[in-house]
């Protein structure tokens, strides 16, 4: 009774839930309009969360998180450009029926899908995480050493095309997060002698400069094109067609929360195995890709499913399941705290605080969902060169924000041209920022593991807990490496079909 | 003196992954060879080598290495070229890019002698003026926006900027 008591006492507060509101209205706005991210926008507002309750701020960028998840669908549905990778499975049926003249009814449909997925997902998330939590409360350096392994062979899934440039990211994303003073011997590591770099390299600059910057400046390189106006309209959702999809929802949902939960694995993948189990199953399986309203529902039913889900590692383990929640862990590091199973013990209101506000946060998505149906040729008609110079104004301002000095605005300028060389030799960043996040604890966990063990190497077999986690990091290795072969072998037969 | 160039592309399926591992293996070999021996001191007495300062940047230096090698041989072998993976772009006027690097100049170089609003306020200027934006009213934006936004940070969230040089 009086955890409960404590926990209403920490989140009901109005800056708790101006903070959902405003993050799901930005999360919203933000994703429908096309070339903006959800990643961009939840990189953007970290720096206004500094002087933010931990809890307030943690549901900012939740809010912005779920927003951006719903706002990407939008443009998919209206005008065939997805705000989000996992969004190109919505387009699939959404822009035909938008051209159908059902605009609106695909829009209405990828809300419900997206709030009750988002709702399931949460649910998932409150009961899996303090569960998993418990577990790892038995892990020491050892098994979190070959957790950390395995989540690093996870980076090769984010690597959506080629897998040996996803790991060089990874590699030069841990060794940028190795400089700075060494934290056993506190010698130097490539510091350069430069004082701003020995407390390393501030988290906020490098993900503002990765995530925002390469747009901003592949913008002013490409050539202008003619911007793109659409409309809402038709008729909404019936009742009747929520009951019919509603088995594909709860199906994609479930898929997305198991998806959600492995650390990498993505709402893209999770978008489109809902999405081809429900056209399997659907006795309107033909109409799938002609405007299927069940294919927009299933879409985004496991789109939004991941979204509860990728918390459930974060909160649990430390380990983030994708760059937002990558992003939120270097949230939660900048409010003083460590997501993982000591988090659970030592900081448990705040935790059932950020579950209501999570669940909360689904009725706010709601909300200002159907406001944005409503409202979105506003929102998607301010076109990017207007957009364009306010988010670099707060790409400056936020980055100088850190630490009150110029040095980090040439940071995030630095990694911002090194994310649009990214971008130009298709080399993934999300392992750049997974690799920069996890170097850190890896080295930790060694030297943590050697030191118990008396240099003993032994310590890192000690137990099953560290066998199945050596086992699931091959595993992951085999299956990466099966996967890449394959893909290999595929191109060619395709490549030859397309000639003939 | 051009016949053997067309034979070479040939032989190379993706010249952009062939450039991209020789930059890196430079990079690495670089790091792994230089960087790490002379800007990672090392703690005379170690118990083990692996709790060495030195010892993660090599093995991932190493590490590097043996991958751009492999993208080297990626790009000399399989050709990824016909993929849309964002590295084929169609190229504005040069004066646009130019003047948003121009813009960045004025952000890094000037931010802390003018003040966030009007660093803030005359990159924006710059920004308009390079897409070209063509509705006279959207230039008023450039003056309230940094304004408003820098309010925002230092009033609202409390979060310190440089507001002005006086």
């Amino acid at each position: 009774m009086d955890m409960i008591s404590e926990v209403l006492h920490l989140f009901l507060s109005l800056d708790n839930f101006l903070a959902i509101a405003l993050g799901v209205v930005i999360g919203v706005v933000v994703g429908s309009i096309p070339g903006l991210t959800a990643t961009m926008a939840v990189a953007l507002a970290l720096p206004f969360t500094f002087t933010m309750e931990p809890v307030a701020a943690i549901l900012l960028l939740v809010g912005i998180y779920k927003g951006g998840m719903y706002g990407g669908s939008i443009t998919a549905i209206l005008i065939r450009t997805p705000g989000s990778p996992a969004s190109a499975c919505t387009l699939l049926d959404g822009y035909p029926m938008a051209q159908q003249g059902y605009a609106k009814k695909a829009l209405k449909t990828a809300l419900y899908s997206s709030v009750i997925a988002d709702f399931i997902s949460n649910i998932a998330l409150i009961f899996f995480a303090a569960y998993l939590a418990k577990i790892a409360l038995n892990f020491g350096a050892p098994e979190f050493f070959w957790l950390i392994c395995f989540s690093l062979t996870i980076i090769i899934s984010l690597a959506s095309g080629s897998m040996i440039k996803g790991l060089l990211a990874a590699l030069m994303g841990i060794l940028l997060s190795l400089v700075g003073l060494d934290e056993v011997y506190g010698s130097q590591r490539l510091t350069f002698g430069n004082y701003n770099l020995m407390d390393s390299i501030s988290f906020i600059p490098l993900l503002i400069g990765l995530f925002a910057i390469p747009e901003i400046i592949e913008f002013y390189r490409k050539k202008a094109l003619p911007h793109l106006k659409a409309k809402a309209s038709g008729v909404g959702m019936t009742l009747a067609e929520l009951k019919r999809c509603l088995k594909s929802i709860i199906r994609g949902s479930l898929i997305g929360v198991i998806i959600g939960a492995i650390p990498g694995t993505g709402a893209t993948a999770a978008a489109f195995i809902s999405y081809s189990d429900a056209r399997r199953r659907s006795p309107n399986r033909d109409n799938f890709g002609k405007g299927e309203v069940e294919g927009v529902a299933a879409a985004e039913a496991g789109n939004n499913g991941v979204a509860g889900a990728t918390m459930i590692p974060l909160l649990s383990l430390g380990i983030p399941g994708d760059v937002i929640t990558a992003i939120i862990l270097g949230a939660f590091m900048v409010h003083g705290l460590t997501p993982g199973p000591i988090m659970f013990q030592e900081n448990l209101t705040l935790i059932y605080a950020l579950f209501v506000g999570i669940m909360f946060s689904s009725l706010v998505l709601l909300v200002v969902g159907n406001a944005a149906i409503k409202y979105f040729s506003l929102i998607a008609d301010i076109p990017k060169s207007i957009l364009f110079p306010i988010v670099l104004m707060f790409c400056v301002y936020g980055s100088y924000a850190v630490n009150n000095d110029t040095f980090d605005v040439w940071l995030m300028l630095g990694f911002g041209v090194l994310g649009y060389i990214f971008n130009r030799a298709a080399i993934p960043a999300a392992p750049f920022l997974i690799g920069f996040i996890l170097g850190p604890m890896f080295e930790d966990n060694l030297r943590r593991s050697l030191l118990i063990g008396h240099n003993d190497l032994s310590i890192f077999v000690r137990g099953p807990i560290t066998w199945f986690f050596i086992a699931l990091t091959l595993g992951s290795i085999l299956l990466a490496l099966y996967r890449y072969f394959a893909a290999r072998r595929q191109a060619p037969s395709n490549t030859t079909q397309e000639t003939s | 003196m051009s016949t053997w160039l067309p034979k070479r592309s040939k032989a190379i399926r993706d010249p952009g992954d062939v450039m991209s591992g020789c930059v890196l293996l430079a990079v690495s070999a670089f790091l792994l060879f230089y960087l790490v021996p002379n800007y990672i001191s090392e703690p005379p007495i170690l118990q083990n080598p692996m709790m060495s300062p030195r010892w993660l940047p090599r093995i991932v230096a190493g590490l590097m290495i043996v991958f751009a090698c492999l993208l080297i041989a990626q790009g000399l072998l399989v050709d990824n070229t016909a993929k849309e993976d964002g590295r084929r772009i169609e190229k504005g006027p040069r004066l646009r890019f130019a003047m948003m690097v121009v813009a960045l100049v004025v952000y890094v170089g000037l931010f802390e002698a003018l003040g966030a609003v009007i660093s803030g306020i005359m990159a924006t200027l710059i920004l308009f003026a390079a897409h070209p934006v063509r509705t006279w009213w959207v230039y008023g934006l450039a003056f309230v926006l940094p304004a408003a936004v820098a309010f925002v940070f230092v009033k609202v969230m409390n979060v310190p900027l440089p507001l002005m040089p006086f």
